[in-house]
């Protein structure tokens, strides 16, 4: 703790004045708070000086020391934890301008696994002043038994997007090295940096753990004005009810484009991307060298590319996915646009802050619809944001993979009691509650293997001697060093030219669907696959006149979020003075008003009308996609139950379709039976195929626990010896190990990935408390219709491998009679 | 049971494996000992693969009332994998055989190093049996006589729906050699790609079916 005779503000001063700024109060409070020894959360929109706020502090500290003892040697003072490793050189670049103008002696450096050997070599050897580093980056520090003296005069810890990390086992990870740091750090300070969320005070207990007791949340909302504009389509009759990939505005986007000098334009699909990027280059072909691309999967070189450009000013138009929501700033940028629904308040607020980024300046975005009812989920997120309603986060609970990976990283840097360790991991938020059946399971999982009667002969990893867990094998530490940071999503495999110019990395799902030969459309190229051979896709650019089906690949799409689909309800029944989207949508919404009804957060509406396929159910429960795909599946079931009839289930945002060839119908009893909320986990279970779900999930839990030996580096031939997949040690845990707490994981995590679990419990509480509106119709709704238009991507209960396999063969039969 | 040829003829069973004429029954790539070797490589994986695999051989032969047993390369996954546990299961299998086992030499069976002599199996580099030749990799089997290998652990991918399919481990006649589908529980598959001229096989529940091409072509 300084005294207060020196503030960091006058400290501070020579940099502020030369940039001719004024500090904001946020920043002097932050400044305030950490020359006092309080660690925080800070949250801003994006753009309003958070970097500055939290990092001055430490700065001004250091120059306060200085100033008493001018030659206070210069150590490992500050960590910078972000995200993305991408960000990282912004970081620096925006770190390193106030210290050369102040310290110009501190060094900050980064380390991340961007960062080449030599510089890490560097840096093995003496670290910077300041650190900047990704959390996997710094699980890896954590192994070297040398870096606990690196950082012996180590200060303050900043995590960066701290939003970002929050809800995930990174963040997870994130907080376990925060609890190591604590440990070593007791007076510490820890800050975060985070968007604004609903839950802001969970987000920082979950930061900070047992230390968050006297931590402060500092608030930078600068009521920084936010307009959101529609573009509204002419002819709303015409438009489309249904389909996100809809490019009927193009015209009037490229238009827009043309009165700004520099556009982000938002998609939510990596396909909707290239989709949209294809079309504004037939658009405008003269914009070739003025319109990029940027998204996940290309490749770094490619995205550094347009970031340098877009910072340079020298583009019209980036089309772009989440991968540009982060960080990242890029002045030049005077216009948002957001194709089709941003499914989520707080995300459209975000977009919305990369244009003016300038603190002052308003945030405009441009809302385009891909069909008509996003016209209904703009003007309700405008509603929701003026209320502050904007989603909340939660925080990962206890995941065992995670732990068992720390735990290993913790025992390889320095041998520990299974005490000591035990408390250290439980002042962390994610286990502050670990129980001794988990706490002695992890134990066993690094030493014997199962739990005590089932340890697994001759398994070797970590042994416990003299009360200390060890583990000191050189190849097993060098296998651990390389499965950390493992923590990704789906399999990526590497798109590149015969030639072997990388392109960037695709979803291994989707190039397993391609035979050789087939085209696809990746990073604004039309390509053909030539082969796909040890995780790389080889492919060559297509020859144009081959035409045909070209399919567009694509990335995640999210569902509606809680608060926004409470706001489109709100919305729906609005009586107020109408926005203009509401004036657009309203021929459409009269059609559903005089037809049926509009649904609603009170009641829950039902439909049923009869078409030439048989008989269609419609509910309308506005819980989003994932919910829904778990509601259809669960009330398919429920009604099916007894009956021969297959049902098939389609879903979207608004709600799920039921449709069999006959034997549906409206009994209110029967119906609100199929709602009732006891029994849910066992008849979801029963009724999804949560056995192949967990299958797939186990993939990246088995990856993180460090079931799955690591390819090294270099080398693209894994080790025969280890050579298995996931799936195979799912199969073997169930038969021989299944009450493994790790299969258990496996099933959590999908039924809380695939259908939001927690949320549909409380949708079907809700429910079973509303009244039924049964109306039925004689022809399709409005709302029924999108809905109907699925039913070729209809989804079947599905069966296990075998009987899957024999009604194929069956069908087989009855189709075409074999001549014997 | 499925009889696929005539001459020289050949059953396919469930376990997987294959019959011929003088009822030989053939089975391939058994692995045993894989959970042991990842083990000692410090990945916690659970035993019991070996004692059910083996169990599961025996049924079979005693199931088809074959008169010899000839594994088709890979009985042994690694060096690491022959732990006291894995020898004892294999000699207790032996005691309660009651047929004689050849062994034809896979790749990881080289690296395992010898049987024991006591063990009495006969191994071989390849074997000619009731018309057919049998080795353990494919590609050393000559295209102009019937051939059985193992080696590949052949699967075929069956689309069901528009994103989901079914990954199968199968038996793959290509013109008049057959490649096994690995019989070892822990052991995983390549899918492959049949030409329309191929033949595929694969066992459902207690029977072996053909898949037609529609399926998978």
């Amino acid at each position: 703790m300084r005294k207060a005779n020196q503030s960091a503000e006058s400290l501070l001063s020579p940099y502020f004045e030369a940039r001719g700024w004024r500090a904001f109060d946020f920043q002097r409070n932050t400044w305030k708070a950490q020359a006092a020894g309080r660690s925080g959360l800070l949250h801003a929109p994006t753009g309003q000086g958070k970097t500055l706020a939290v990092f001055l502090g430490p700065l001004a500290d250091r120059l306060h020391r200085e100033s008493l003892d001018p030659k206070c040697p210069v150590a490992c003072e500050v960590l910078w934890l972000t995200p993305l490793r991408a960000l990282a050189q912004d970081t620096l670049r925006a770190l390193r301008e106030p210290v050369e103008h102040l310290a110009p002696h501190l060094a900050v450096e980064a380390r991340t696994g961007d960062t080449s050997s030599a510089q890490r070599a560097r840096l093995r050897k003496k670290l910077p002043w300041c650190l900047v580093t990704t959390p996997e980056s710094l699980s890896l520090l954590l192994t070297h038994p040398d870096f606990r003296n690196q950082i012996a005069g180590l200060k303050t810890v900043i995590v960066d997007e701290w939003h970002e990390l929050l809800g995930t086992k990174r963040g997870v990870q994130t907080e376990l090295c925060l609890a190591r740091l604590r440990v070593w750090h007791p007076e510490l300070l820890i800050w975060g940096l985070s968007a604004t969320l609903g839950n802001l005070d969970e987000a920082r207990e979950a930061l900070l753990g047992s230390a968050c007791p006297g931590s402060a949340t500092i608030s930078a909302d600068l009521n920084k004005e936010l307009i959101i504009e529609t573009l509204i389509p002419v002819e709303i009759e015409r438009f489309p009810w249904a389909g996100h990939l809809g490019t009927r505005l193009v015209e009037p986007v490229a238009k827009a484009i043309e009165s700004a000098d520099t556009t982000l334009l938002f998609t939510n699909t990596r396909s909707q991307t290239e989709l949209w990027f294809q079309e504004l280059l037939e658009a405008r072909p003269a914009w070739k060298d003025k319109l990029a691309m940027h998204h996940g999967s290309l490749d770094r070189e490619e995205r550094e590319l347009v970031e340098q450009r877009l910072r340079e000013g020298t583009l019209r138009c980036v089309v772009c996915t989440s991968s540009l929501d982060l960080g990242v700033d890029f002045s030049p940028v005077d216009q948002v646009i957001q194709v089709g629904s941003p499914k989520g308040v707080a995300r459209l607020a975000q977009r919305a802050g990369r244009s003016g980024h300038q603190p002052g300046k308003a945030s405009k975005v441009l809302c385009v619809p891909t069909h008509a009812f996003e016209l209904i989920e703009f003007d309700a997120a405008r509603e929701a944001l003026a209320r502050g309603e904007i989603e909340s986060r939660t925080p990962v609970s206890k995941p065992l993979d995670v732990l068992v990976q720390h735990l290993v990283t913790c025992i390889i840097e320095a041998p520990i009691s299974p005490s000591d360790l035990r408390q250290e991991i439980q002042t962390s938020h994610a286990y502050r509650d670990l129980s001794d059946e988990e706490w002695d399971w992890a134990l066993a999982f690094i030493t014997t293997g199962g739990q005590a009667l089932k340890s697994y002969p001759q398994y070797h990893k970590a042994r416990l001697e003299n009360d200390h867990l060890k583990l000191d094998d050189k190849k097993l530490i060098q296998q651990h060093r390389l499965s950390i940071g493992t923590i990704t999503g789906d399999r990526s495999v590497s798109v590149q030219f015969l030639g072997g110019k990388r392109l960037g990395t695709i979803e291994e799902s989707f190039i397993t669907r391609l035979k050789p030969g087939s085209q696809f459309i990746f990073g604004g190229r039309r390509l053909e696959l030539v082969r796909f051979h040890k995780q790389t896709a080889s492919v060559r650019k297509a020859n144009k006149a081959q035409r045909g089906h070209v399919p567009i690949w694509s990335g995640g799409k999210m569902p509606l979020s809680n608060e926004l689909s409470h706001a489109i309800s709100r919305s729906l029944h609005d009586t107020g003075p109408p926005s203009a989207e509401r004036v657009a949508l309203q021929p459409i919404l009269s059609i559903q008003q005089s037809k049926s009804a509009l649904p609603s957060d009170d009641t829950l509406l039902i439909e049923f009308t009869r078409t030439r396929e048989g008989e269609h159910l419609f509910f309308y429960p506005l819980a989003g996609r994932l919910v829904h795909e778990g509601l259809g599946s669960l009330v398919a079931w429920r009604l099916g139950k007894g009956s021969r009839e297959s049902i098939h289930i389609t879903q979207n945002d608004y709600g799920f379709c039921l449709t069999a060839k006959r034997g549906l119908s409206l009994d209110a009893r029967k119906l609100s039976k199929a709602f009732d909320s006891n029994n849910l986990l066992d008849d979801l279970i029963a009724c999804m195929n949560t056995a192949e779900l967990a299958r797939r999930q186990f993939r990246e839990i088995a990856r993180v626990a460090g079931l799955v030996v690591p390819d090294f580096p270099g080398s693209k031939t894994p080790k025969r010896d280890l050579q298995t997949s996931t799936s195979l040690l799912f199969e073997v845990f169930q038969r021989y190990d299944s009450g493994n707490l790790l299969l258990l994981q496996s099933q959590r995590e999908i039924l809380s990935k695939q259908f939001e679990i927690n949320r549909l419990r409380l949708v079907l509480t809700s429910i079973s408390e509303r009244p039924l509106q049964l109306i039925e119709t004689e022809r399709l709704t409005p709302l029924a219709f999108p809905l109907w238009a699925d039913r070729l991507s209809a989804t079947l209960p599905a069966g296990d491998a075998n009987s899957r396999l024999e009604a194929m063969l069956e069908l087989l039969n009855r189709e075409s009679p074999q001549p014997d | 049971m499925l009889s696929i040829t005539s001459n020289p003829s050949l059953t396919l069973t469930d376990s997987p494996g294959a019959l011929t004429s003088s009822g030989a029954l053939i089975v391939a790539d058994v692995h045993l000992g894989k959970s042991a070797t990842f083990r000692a490589k410090g990945l916690p994986v659970p035993e019991g693969d070996n004692e059910q695999d083996l169990g599961r051989l025996l049924e079979s032969i005693s199931r088809t009332s074959a008169t010899r047993l000839v594994v088709a390369g890979d009985l042994i996954h690694a060096p690491a994998g022959k732990t006291p546990a894995t020898l004892s299961a294999i000699e207790s299998f032996l005691e309660s055989c009651p047929v004689p086992v050849t062994l034809v030499l896979g790749n990881h069976d080289r690296n395992s190093g010898p049987l024991p002599a006591d063990w009495g199996i006969e191994v071989v580099p390849c074997l000619d049996l009731d018309g057919w030749h049998i080795v353990h990799d494919p590609a050393e089997a000559s295209e102009d006589r019937p051939s059985i290998a193992g080696h590949w652990h052949p699967a075929i991918r069956i689309p069901d729906g528009k994103r989901t399919s079914l990954r199968l481990p199968c038996f793959w006649l290509r013109e008049n050699s057959l490649v096994l589908p690995s019989f070892g529980s822990f052991t995983g598959g390549q899918v492959i790609q049949p030409l329309p001229s191929h033949r595929v096989f694969t066992a459902l529940r207690d029977k072996v079916v053909e898949l037609p091409q529609s399926l998978w072509g």
